[in-house]
């Protein structure tokens, strides 16, 4: 009796503490990030659409609730569609090109080749990302000068005999942003691919071969099926990253020329920092936050990312 | 035991008798109150000055305060900020001054003064100025002008300066101008003679028949040097009876048309604004461009020192000069603009008098030559052309001569982002994304939805 009644209290217990376990476990496991998510994330974007309302301008006062930066936003923007146009073209040539296609194919080239050159080949690849923006862009500005000095026009007039230096910052200056902030984004996807294609089963590129699979037929029917859910996160998570970012464009075209490659992150950074419209920014930062979402929600819907997250796909028992 | 007590008694009266003359003696000293003033200067290597004589200043008011038996002594802060340029400059103050963080002294570009003047930062200085005659009695009335805001004064002139177009002799000569022709250049520009077009034409002449590769260089962010152009074509850019924005289509586009024709003949780059101000400098004092569109203090910071252009003024003139900003047509007006830097006062500052006296010995003869002579600007007071180390410095003598016919930017509280729209239509010209129509049409879009209260004709 006592004994079974001992068991109960201690199964009692040991019930009841593992409920205050879980709830402690909830708030050391999850607690940091869920405040830190709320601090720099909800936080913020309830900041901005409160200032959204205001006319706070450059001496951060306010003297009235209003409308009128929603109203400059649909009716008197001229500028906001070119905008518009322009971050998707940057977002999905820099993606199509190279966070996906060049980073996918840096991963299969590097990983077919011997292990010692694939790791050189990823090292230089990464060179980019780990330099800090400034200097890697100071590297482009002296790479495309407009001037004879600069290394492309070099290579083009005394390699290619071209007649005059080609000022690419004036005539390309969309392609330059796209392959400058490329270079640096295929690093990721290559890491990311590079592990999921380490990641399958040996024995079936052997199975392949002796089927009498060639390279590309081993490519096609094994590794790319078995890169689904990488891709889909490298699309999903640089998609997002692109949207916001500016930095390198800020510092090689300063959104010029004229407004040529000023996409929506840095023309909200130009309204409200270059001329103190800081409630018509909080605006137009909305918007952002708007189609950051869109996008996501989209983006899992359309790969199906919750799939991807209920347990590994690329392990073949 | 008792002993200890009268010896522990005597012990504690000494040490409060002693405290208490100590404290006595003390007292003046303690009666000293100084008064710490924060200063708001940009970092700029073209007028280091302007905040050190703000510092040296404060030595000559603590003796005058002394002088006049008062407690009060005056410390200055300088607080520097590293902001790129003048409007940078004035925008991440007017946030300072928001939080309510302001200084209580600050430098400024004349322009933006009314936009502090408008969310009330800044102290009205009419009475103080009357108030100190030997201070500010002689600074020159055509500076007070560009310190005022409708309701009065409120910044004191700091310096002011003379922009033109600077241009290379050697290359005219090489390009088959005379030297009769070259050196005549300047006179026909301030009679009007010489025009804007001619301008164009001398540097296509210089393009095509020498190895120089441009023509006309201007500076590559936004400014006050390329107004003058738009001056030049009849944009003052305020409409005279309300004080109010005014934008010209026609003559917008007039301006822009002259930046357009500049661009198609090759004699503007198109990429000028892409370019670094030091690599502009570089072309231009290197001999590889005929016209330079600055102002006169780049002689004594960048061209003297740096590229070693001949500092005695007939070594020179024999091979550099420079032009006022010519006329649109011949027998048209030339112009110049002149830039002036200011002092202002924080409306809240807690000593505004002591703070207006520390920049009238901000303001003194001798002061304010060292920052002229030091670094090309022109001074403030007709006394200062006395001053033998004035005189020698012979591009201010010349400078002055563009004096009567110079122009302010307009004091008004929106101008800095006018003109930031204005230099994005001049970008859209050079690197062809916009003509000059499109471009003057651009300007009144963007100033008509982004800025308050602008008259369009």
């Amino acid at each position: 009796m006592t004994t079974t009644a001992d068991e109960l209290t201690i199964e009692r217990r040991g019930r009841a503490g593992s409920t205050a376990r879980r709830r402690t476990n909830f708030v050391i496991f999850l607690g940091p990030a869920i405040v830190l998510t709320v601090l720099f994330f909800v936080v913020p974007v309830v900041i901005d659409i409160a200032v959204s309302f205001t006319d706070l301008s450059r001496s951060l006062r306010i003297s009235e609730f209003t409308t009128e930066q929603y109203e400059k936003v649909f009716r008197t923007d001229r500028r906001l569609s070119q905008v518009i146009a322009l971050t998707f073209i940057y977002v999905f040539g820099t993606l199509a090109i190279f966070n996906v296609t060049f980073g996918l194919i840096l991963a299969i080239t590097t990983t077919a080749i011997r292990n010692v050159s694939g790791s050189f080949f990823r090292g230089v690849w990464l060179l980019p990302r780990m330099s800090p923006s400034v200097l890697y862009i100071l590297l482009w500005l002296w790479a495309v000068s407009p001037t004879e000095a600069g290394l492309v026009n070099q290579v083009l007039m005394q390699a290619f005999g071209l007649d005059a230096p080609l000022d690419l910052l004036t005539s390309a200056p969309i392609a330059l942003i796209i392959i400058s902030n490329g270079f640096i984004g295929a690093s990721m996807g290559m890491i990311i691919f590079t592990a999921a294609i380490r990641g399958i089963p040996e024995h079936l590129f052997h199975a392949a071969a002796v089927d009498g699979a060639g390279t590309f037929a081993k490519v096609r029917f094994i590794t790319l099926p078995a890169l689904r859910w990488p891709i889909s996160f490298v699309t999903i998570y640089q998609t997002l990253s692109l949207l916001v970012s500016f930095e390198y464009i800020l510092l090689l075209t300063k959104g010029g020329p004229f407004y040529d490659t000023t996409v929506y992150a840095l023309y909200v950074y130009r309204r409200a920092f270059e001329s103190g419209q800081y409630g018509y920014g909080a605006a137009l930062a909305l918007f952002l936050i708007v189609i950051g979402v869109v996008v996501a929600l989209i983006g899992w819907r359309f790969f199906d990312m919750e799939r991807l997250l209920q347990r590994p796909r690329i392990e073949v028992h | 035991m008792i002993h200890w007590k009268i010896g522990t008694a005597a012990l504690l009266s000494a040490a409060l008798a002693a405290g208490s003359a100590a404290f006595l003696a003390a007292t003046p000293l303690l009666a000293q109150e100084t008064v710490k003033l924060e200063l708001w200067s940009r970092q700029d290597p073209s007028g280091p000055l302007r905040p050190g004589n703000v510092v040296k200043a404060a030595e000559r008011l603590n003796k005058e305060l002394e002088a006049e038996g008062s407690p009060k002594r005056v410390e200055v802060a300088v607080r520097e900020s590293p902001a790129k340029g003048f409007d940078d400059d004035a925008l991440q103050l007017l946030k300072v001054f928001g939080i309510g963080e302001g200084p209580d002294i600050f430098i400024a570009a004349h322009e933006w003064i009314c936009a502090f003047q408008e969310d009330g930062f800044v102290l009205k200085l009419d009475d103080y100025i009357a108030k100190y005659p030997q201070h500010f009695g002689t600074i020159f009335p055509s500076l007070w002008s560009s310190a005022k805001c409708p309701d009065g004064t409120y910044a004191i002139p700091q310096d002011a300066e003379a922009r033109m177009f600077f241009y290379n002799k050697k290359l005219l000569r090489e390009a088959g101008y005379d030297a009769a022709f070259v050196d005549a250049m300047p006179e026909r520009a301030l009679s009007g003679d010489l025009t804007m077009d001619e301008v164009l034409e001398i540097a296509k002449q210089v393009v095509d028949k020498t190895k120089a590769q441009y023509g006309v260089l201007h500076r590559p962010n936004k400014g006050p040097d390329y107004i003058m152009v738009f001056n030049t074509y009849g944009n003052d850019f305020i409409d005279p009876a309300t004080g109010k924005l005014l934008l010209e289509r026609d003559k917008l586009a007039a301006a822009f048309g002259w930046f357009e024709r500049g661009v198609k003949e090759k004699v503007i780059p198109a990429n000028n604004t892409a370019m670094e101000f030091d690599a502009l400098r570089k072309e231009f004092y290197t001999g590889n461009a005929a016209f330079w569109m600055y102002g006169i203090w780049d002689l004594g910071s960048v061209a003297f020192p740096t590229y070693g252009l001949p500092q005695d003024e007939k070594a020179f003139f024999a091979d550099w000069g420079w032009i006022t900003g010519p006329a649109p047509q011949k027998g048209g007006a030339p112009v110049s603009l002149t830039h002036p830097i200011v002092y202002a006062i924080a409306a809240d500052t807690k000593e505004p008098e002591l703070a207006v006296r520390l920049l009238g010995h901000a303001s003194a003869v001798d002061l304010n030559t060292d920052h002229a002579v030091t670094t090309t600007h022109l001074g403030i007071k007709p006394e200062q052309l006395e001053d033998p180390r004035y005189a020698k410095a012979w591009p201010l003598a010349r400078a002055t001569e563009l004096l009567k016919i110079t122009k302010f930017l307009p004091n008004n509280s929106q101008f800095g982002e006018l003109n930031g729209i204005i230099f994005a239509g001049i970008q859209g010209i050079e690197s062809g994304r916009l003509s000059a129509e499109q471009a003057a049409d651009f300007v009144i879009e963007e100033a008509s939805a982004t800025l308050e209260d602008v008259t369009v004709k």
